[in-house]
């Protein structure tokens, strides 16, 4: 029940990281600190209960958390080529501006 | 004792990858959460969880660090000591809830009820085959994402 509480508390601090951060790598750093504490808890109960299935499934979650972060960083890297920001906060500036700007041709 | 440190490690790795704005500070606390990860591992007998998490750690951090270098921006504001302690306080308070509790009674010895290897592809074969295909995929989305028309 302890680290349910550890892990509870590593994903407020990824959340809070998610919404006060606006940098697109921290807003990534944050995902991953949610993703670690989600998965500590197979570790974790698997290995208080003995039992060597937590780890398998935790194989599996970071697979998943892996394909999370390419394609994050992916997106990211795309974005910063095309527009050359690294802000959340521009980025929906521009996609304003942008549709602004279809507003106005149509 | 050594398990209650480790946590507070841990804390105060996680509040400082999100305190820090640079990135390249942000990354190399990440890395130090990801390390005291391992640690809390290998003391509660998970061996194999603990070796994964070291390699997947280190892919991690070292994409986030190239990542870093190019996301960065080289501007001269610092943040203040007292927002730094503030954070490392903050991380201090969080740890008591863990700690006051069991965290310290640490499993000992590796997993023994069924082993790893019998676990790994007897009752996960199909999940393991399943993820490569969507490695795979990912794999051709990223491909796809960062494919741009001259």
């Amino acid at each position: 029940m302890d680290y349910v509480i550890l892990s509870a508390i590593l994903v407020g601090i990824g959340i809070y990281g998610l919404l006060s951060r606006r940098h697109l790598l921290k807003v990534l750093i944050s995902i991953e600190l949610i993703a670690v504490a989600a998965s500590m808890n197979f570790v974790m109960l698997a290995s208080q209960a003995n039992k060597a299935l937590g780890e398998s499934f935790l194989i599996i979650a970071f697979s998943t958390d892996t394909c999370v972060t390419a394609i994050i960083l992916a997106i990211m890297i795309h974005v910063f080529r095309k527009y050359g920001i690294r802000d959340l906060a521009k980025l929906a500036e521009i996609e304003e501006k942008d549709e602004a700007a279809l507003e106005s041709e149509g | 004792m050594i398990a209650e440190i480790i946590v507070l490690g841990l804390l105060i790795a996680a509040c400082l990858a999100v305190y820090f704005d640079e990135p390249v500070y942000a990354v190399a606390s990440l890395a130090v959460f990801f390390f005291f990860t391992v640690l809390l591992y290998a003391l509660n007998g998970a061996g194999f969880a603990a070796v994964f998490t070291l390699a997947m750690g280190a892919g991690t951090v070292s994409v986030l660090f190239l990542a870093s270098e190019m996301l960065s921006e080289k501007s001269g504001d610092e943040k203040s000591l007292r927002g730094f302690l503030l954070a490392v306080s903050v991380a201090c308070i969080l740890v008591v809830p863990p700690a006051l509790l069991s965290i310290g009674k640490i499993s000992a010895g590796f997993s023994s009820a069924l082993s790893f290897e019998q676990t790994f592809w007897n009752l996960r074969a199909m999940d393991i085959i399943l993820q490569g295909l969507v490695i795979l995929s990912v794999a051709i989305g990223v491909a796809i994402i960062l494919y741009e028309r001259e």
